[in-house]
Formats: C-alpha cells, sequence, structure tokens
C-alpha cells in the first residue's frame, strides 16, 4: 500500500518537471487534459498540447485528403448518410490520383474485356500470385485479398456510378502475368477521379481545399481518435470527429527528409513524378499517436519519368503499357539493357546502371494502335516528347544513337519474335507483341525518378490504423498509399488504383458504422 | 475640475486654430504628417483646388459632404465615378501619408466608419488594423495585382464586398469572374498558339481557384510551373518562371 502511494508520487512529480519549463499545474488545470504526444518536450519548436475544451466545429467522418482513397471512402461514408468533409491541404483536389497514369489493374470487370479480346486467362488468386511475388512476398496476403477480390465492383461502381468511361483495350504491365490493365479514354487519373468526385458530393461530401490537418487528438492508448487540429491560412481551428477520421493523405515521395532517412540512396538529386503536397507528416501525426508503420524503406522510382523534370505525363505511361505489346528499351548506345516485362525497380536500377541519361523506348504505331494510343503520337511528336522516325536508321540519327547498333537491336528483337525466345535477357515472349518491322518509328526518352512510397501506416482488413502493440486505435482509419504492408518490397503499375479505391471505400463504410462519440 | 476640463479643450482648441490657420495660408495642402481625426476642412480649405473642372460646389467640413452623392457600390464593378478610388488613393500616395484615422472614426474591435454616418464598416482589432495599412499600402503603390485593380479605380469593396476583410479573408472565383467573364471567355483569351492544351484557364486539374495564381497584395505565380518547369506561362503582376515555394 505505502509503496503503491510513493510510486504514484514519483510519477507526479516527473509530471511536474516536465510541465515546469512549459507552464505552470494551476495553469495547465486550468487547460485541459494533456494530449497523447510522442514529441519531446525539449524538441524544437514542440509544444505542450492539451486536448481542446471546446470544438469549433463537429462532423460525424473527416477524410484527409482528396485522392482516389480519400473520394471513395467519403463517397461511402456520405453514402451511408453519415455528414462527411474531406479536408485538401492542396489549392486544388485530387493530390498525386488526378495527376497518374490511368492504368486500373483488375482481373475483370463489367464488359468482361479480357474475355471478349481473348487475351488470356486471369482470376484473383492468379493476380494475388503476381502481387506478392512483385513485391517480394513482404505485402500482407489479407490484405492483398481484399483488393483483388474487391477491384472489379469498384471499378463497375465508378462506372456505373460516376459515369467513368474505360477504353474497350487492355494493356499488360511488367510483373503482371495477365491483361489487367483499364485505362480511361484519356490515359491519365482524372476521369477517375472525376467520377469519384461525382458520386461523393452527389451523396453530400463537402471538399474544403487549402485546409491542412496539422494535428491528430487523442487522448491516451486506450482511448479513440477525437479530432483534428486544422490550419488554414493562419488560423488554427479543432474539429470535433464524432464517428471516423480516414487518413488519406497520400504518399511521402516528395519529403526528401524522410525518403532519404529511410532510403539514403534517393537523394535530392533525384526527380519526383509527384505532386508537391506529397510530404509525410500525416503518417508523423499518427506515429505520434501510437500508430504503427512498416516498410517506410520500400520506396519505388518510377523508370519513365521524363528526363529534365521527372514529370510523368500521359506520354511516359505508355513505355510501362507498352511493354506488353513489344516496347524496347535501348541505351544511348542503342542496346537493350532490361527484360522490359520486369518489375520498375529492376528497370530503374538497370538505368541508373548504364550510367548515362537517358534511355529510350522504341516502338511503332501498330503498338500505339493496339493500346488505342493512336492520337496521342501525333500529339506527343507535336510537343517533342515523342520522336518520330520512317525508319530505325533515321530514328537512331535523331536520338543521337548509332544507327547500326539500333537496328541490329530491331532485327535481334524481331527474330525473337520469331523463335519465340529473348536470348539476352530471358524476356517471355507473348503472341501479342508486335515486331518492329513496320514503321512509322517513334521513340521517348525516359529516367527515373521517386515515385510512390509503398511503406506507411499499419492497418487490418477492415482499413482501420494499428497501433504499435497491433490493437485497431478506435475510431481512425487509413486507406491509399499512407498505408503500409500492401505492396510489398515493390508495387506492380495499375496496383495503385484497386487499392485505393477498394481500401478507400472498405474505409468509408466501416466508419459510418462507427458509434458516435458523445 | 470640470473648469479645467474645459480650460484644457479651450487650449486645445486655441492650438489647433493656430495649426489651421498656418495651414490656411496656401491653396495647396501642406504636405506633413496627419495623424489625428480632424475634419477634411482642416486641410482643404475649400474643396475647389482638389475638385475635377466642372464639379457642382461643395460645402460642407467632413466627408460627409461627399458621401450625398458618392453612394459606395460594393457589387465589384469599379464604380461609375470612381470617387472612393481617388480618396484613398490621394491620401496614400508618398507625398501624403494620411492615416486612416484622419478620416475614419475606429474604436479598435468595436466600429470603423466615417464620421456623422451611421453604421460600421467592421471591427477590427489594433492587429487587425496594421494588417489592413500594410496591404493598403499594397494597394495604393504596389507592383502587385492590387495596385492594377487600384489604377482602374477598384477598391477593397471591389473584391471584398461592405466590410473591412479581415485576415483569413479570401475571394471566391464568382467576385473575380463578375468582372473579368466567365471562365471559358477567359479561357478563349488566354489560348497559346502553339499548345492550346497548355492553357492556364482550362487546367486539367479543374476549375482552380482565381487566387491560387493571381495574388493581390504579393508577386502573382503560375500554379502550373511548379510541375510543368519548362513550359512558357507568363502572367501581370508576376515573374515569369517562379519556383512554386511548396516544391522541396
Amino acid at each position: 500500500m505505502v509503496k503503491e502511494n510513493l510510486i504514484k508520487k514519483e510519477v507526479i512529480v516527473s509530471r511536474r518537471s516536465i510541465l515546469k519549463g512549459a507552464v505552470g499545474m494551476s495553469a495547465m488545470a486550468a487547460a485541459g487534459s494533456l494530449a497523447l504526444d510522442l514529441t519531446p518536450q525539449k524538441a524544437e519548436g514542440s509544444i505542450l498540447r492539451t486536448i481542446p475544451k471546446k470544438w469549433d466545429e463537429t462532423i460525424d467522418v473527416v477524410v484527409v485528403g482528396s485522392g482516389f482513397a480519400g473520394l471513395s471512402a467519403a463517397a461511402e461514408a456520405a453514402a451511408a448518410e453519415s455528414q462527411t468533409v474531406i479536408l485538401e491541404k492542396m489549392p486544388t483536389y485530387g493530390g498525386n490520383s488526378i495527376i497518374s497514369g490511368g492504368s486500373y489493374s483488375s482481373w475483370d470487370d463489367k464488359y468482361h474485356l479480357r474475355q471478349e479480346q481473348n487475351l488470356g486467362n486471369d482470376s484473383p488468386a492468379k493476380w494475388k500470385e503476381d502481387w506478392l511475388k512483385g513485391g517480394d512476398f513482404y505485402s500482407v496476403p489479407e490484405l492483398v485479398e481484399v483488393i483483388v477480390n474487391g477491384a472489379a465492383p469498384a471499378l463497375n461502381w465508378m462506372i456505373d456510378e460516376g459515369g467513368l468511361e474505360i477504353r474497350k483495350v487492355l494493356a499488360r504491365h511488367g510483373g503482371h502475368s495477365a491483361f489487367r490493365a483499364h485505362m480511361a479514354i484519356e490515359a491519365v487519373g482524372r476521369p477517375y477521379t472525376e467520377a469519384l468526385k461525382k458520386i461523393a458530393e452527389k451523396h453530400g461530401t463537402k471538399i474544403r481545399l487549402g485546409t491542412q490537418v496539422s494535428w491528430i487528438w487523442r487522448k491516451d492508448m486506450d482511448g479513440p481518435v477525437l479530432g483534428v487540429e486544422v490550419t488554414k491560412g493562419n488560423k488554427k481551428t479543432n474539429i470535433k470527429v464524432k464517428k471516423a477520421l480516414i487518413l488519406a493523405s497520400g504518399g511521402f515521395s516528395r519529403d526528401v527528409k524522410m525518403r532519404i532517412a529511410f532510403n539514403p540512396a534517393l537523394v535530392p538529386e533525384f526527380n519526383c513524378t509527384n505532386q508537391p503536397g506529397s510530404t509525410g507528416e500525416i503518417i508523423r501525426y499518427a506515429q505520434a499517436i501510437g500508430a504503427d508503420a512498416l516498410q517506410l524503406a520500400f520506396i519505388q522510382m518510377f523508370p519513365f519519368a521524363e528526363p529534365e523534370s521527372g514529370i510523368l505525363d500521359v506520354f511516359a505511361t505508355y513505355p510501362a503499357k507498352g511493354a506488353g505489346y513489344g516496347f524496347v528499351y535501348v541505351n544511348k548506345l542503342g542496346k537493350r539493357f532490361v527484360d522490359e516485362m520486369e518489375r520498375r525497380d529492376v528497370i530503374a536500377y538497370a538505368q541508373i546502371k548504364t550510367g548515362v541519361k537517358p534511355t529510350y523506348s522504341i516502338f511503332n504505331r501498330l503498338m500505339m494502335q493496339k493500346m488505342e494510343g493512336e492520337k496521342e503520337l501525333e500529339a506527343g511528336v507535336r510537343k517533342g516528347r515523342f520522336i518520330h522516325g520512317d525508319t530505325i536508321i533515321e530514328l537512331a540519327g535523331k536520338l543521337g544513337i548509332p544507327g547500326d547498333t539500333l537496328q541490329e537491336t530491331v532485327s535481334k528483337y524481331n527474330k525473337s519474335l520469331q523463335e519465340g525466345k529473348d536470348s539476352d535477357f530471358n524476356k517471355k515472349i507473348s503472341k501479342q507483341m508486335v515486331p518492329l518491322a513496320e514503321g512509322p518509328f517513334y521513340a521517348v526518352a525516359q529516367w527515373p525518378a521517386v515515385h510512390h512510397t509503398m511503406g506507411g501506416l499499419r492497418i487490418n482488413p477492415s482499413a482501420q490504423v494499428i497501433d504499435i502493440w497491433g490493437n485497431p486505435i478506435p475510431h481512425l482509419y487509413a486507406a491509399g498509399e499512407v498505408t503500409g504492408g500492401i505492396h510489398g518490397s515493390n508495387r506492380l503499375a495499375g496496383n495503385a488504383y484497386p487499392d485505393c479505391v477498394v481500401f478507400g471505400r472498405v474505409a468509408g463504410i466501416n466508419a459510418a458504422k462507427e458509434k458516435v462519440l458523445s | 475640475m470640470v473648469v479645467h476640463k474645459i480650460f484644457k479643450n479651450t487650449l486645445v482648441v486655441l492650438v489647433g486654430l493656430v495649426c489651421v490657420i498656418y495651414g490656411l495660408t496656401s491653396e495647396e495642402v501642406k504636405a506633413r504628417p496627419v495623424s489625428t481625426r480632424s475634419p477634411c476642412i482642416n486641410c482643404h480649405t475649400d474643396f475647389t483646388s482638389v475638385l475635377r473642372n466642372g464639379h457642382p460646389p461643395v460645402t460642407g467640413k467632413e466627408i460627409t459632404a461627399c458621401l450625398a452623392c458618392h453612394v459606395p457600390k460594393t457589387t465589384g464593378k469599379p464604380e461609375l465615378n470612381a470617387f472612393f478610388a481617388r480618396i484613398h488613393r490621394a491620401h496614400q500616395c508618398f507625398k501624403q501619408k494620411v492615416d486612416c484615422v484622419v478620416c475614419h472614426t475606429w474604436q479598435p474591435t468595436k466600429s470603423f466608419g466615417l464620421p456623422n454616418q451611421n453604421g460600421t464598416m467592421g471591427k477590427p482589432s489594433k492587429k487587425d488594423m496594421d494588417l489592413l495599412k500594410q496591404i493598403f499600402n499594397s494597394w495604393s503603390s504596389s507592383v502587385f495585382l492590387d495596385a492594377l485593380h487600384a489604377k482602374k479605380n477598384v477598391t477593397c469593396t471591389g473584391c471584398h464586398g461592405n466590410f473591412l476583410p479581415i485576415s483569413e479573408a479570401t475571394v471566391e472565383n464568382g467576385r473575380c469572374l463578375s468582372c473579368h467573364g466567365s471562365l471559358e471567355q477567359l479561357a478563349a483569351k488566354t489560348s497559346p498558339l502553339e499548345f492550346p492544351d497548355r492553357n492556364p484557364h482550362k487546367s486539367h486539374l479543374g476549375e482552380i481557384g482565381c487566387t491560387v495564381c493571381h495574388h493581390a497584395h504579393r508577386e502573382s505565380e503560375v500554379y502550373c510551373l511548379g510541375c510543368h518547369k519548362t513550359f512558357q506561362m507568363k502572367i501581370p503582376a508576376g515573374t515569369i518562371n517562379p519556383q512554386h515555394q511548396q516544391s522541396k
């Protein structure tokens, strides 16, 4: 008994000494109870946080971020009649999603395109196998299971309820053993974000731009998330969250300090494909209230970014999609340097290993036609992104590549299609690959840029955020690139879209079911 | 005590009169710092020297003399006769820095208005007023978009409406578009010859807030250039190819 009291006293004394530097005990009592905050008080700029006694606003479901995951989550929460608000810190909506490459992987869709086009067999299980293998088996299989099963219904949902229009052809990206990549008419993410925004706003979601979450309020490691602190311009306000907070704030590729902390190779000299807001503060705020994070070192480079600016424009999407139809990658000497159907990390590192920037994709009009990309050929040439040549020699001349070497590379490739075997890099030859026999021919310059952070907050199959002890944090959900353990060490192209939309929907549906906090 | 007060007030008035008499010796207004509430007539013996030719005669000591005809409009379009723009610019140019409170009545956090006028334009605190003065300075004499609007006789009310803007004030697109046309019209005006899809008013990011690029009280910047670093794009009251602040 006595010992207990002694221990209690000790605790009080150390709390008092912690507070000595900040504010007196009486002032503390007046201000409110301490908030859970793993920031050391001595840290520069740290302030003593207390749970707001008065909240400026109360909202049922707050979603952080307006990309695929945030919009999907909001759409479902609002559809279930929860008052839903999306907080977007940037001046425009859509995050990375709206500017992304446009491929949505799914083993099937309502039109059964793969079957219609006789592109072979596929199944959720086969897709999951590719998925896990592509990420070197670091993925949490239960999470992947949720996505491969939910991808087709989610795509159909965007088509039926959001008015999304997709191309009637499919592409096959590196690492996929089947044709799964669905594309919208425009080869970018915007048609999808527009469809999702339509659904979300139809059900009453409000999107607030220029509104940044600057803290997540939680009292202790047992209790739920209570709300968020929000900064808009110079003003800070506190929003109480009645049902759930859903974190859909994306990745941290633009956060140079954070990306280098987890992978020192990703120096500032590397360009980045992302929008400027892709930084990791939400991950840190979640960690500061006990959330677990995993696999933060797994950061992907996009191999085919525009070499000068790092931008992933519509033209940069073709080397990825075109690999399945026979695009050939060559270095400045005119030689191939990798199996084009390989994973992004393999291709990115192979390029860096060539030592000379940039490398090129060599393709022809026929390949573009297969992907319904012919219209983009003309635009690409006009903008100087695609280089055109009537012959391979002419093309080589324009690229500053030895013509005979490039010709030899192309001839070898054509031969490999006939023989069904790639003797240089062991690429698995498929019958969809088009020979580089008939012109006109084209090239696009490419170079790796930091692109996607596979790691992030830990979630369970219900999209609940898990704390460092393995327990779900009540009233906290996460979906999309902000989460970790889904793509493992390397994300396959086209897998991010279904990850975001499926888990966004799961988060929104579950958030709406939560009991209201008094 | 009361006698003392009367004596003190009389003294103040006498001193004031002396100053006024000094001031009245010239037709033109003497350039000197003024920072206390005083009627117009203290500096302007009569108004004819500051009025344009042909203006009907004006009698009165305070601004109420002018308000009889010049009624403030807050629809966003510059008033037909740009009275409010000109009168504010005249008193804010570098030669004569006249503090707001010379013409305006101000009770911090309570009211801000004009003498002999009902109603208040806001409840600025001292901090609010400091910010207002800063921005007002920009409007009257900077190279930013606000000064460009000032030259066309658009005042604060043109963008901010009837009340003094507070520090979190924003201006929504509807306001700008009420003068500058629909977004479609703007897009037509700024369609680039070489690459029509690189139109700042028809962005792939959707409809963007005008003020995301067109900053009134600081340098304007082209948001597109944050990612599209090689595009050739200019903006009024901005610099070419600024680095967007948020890129790390």
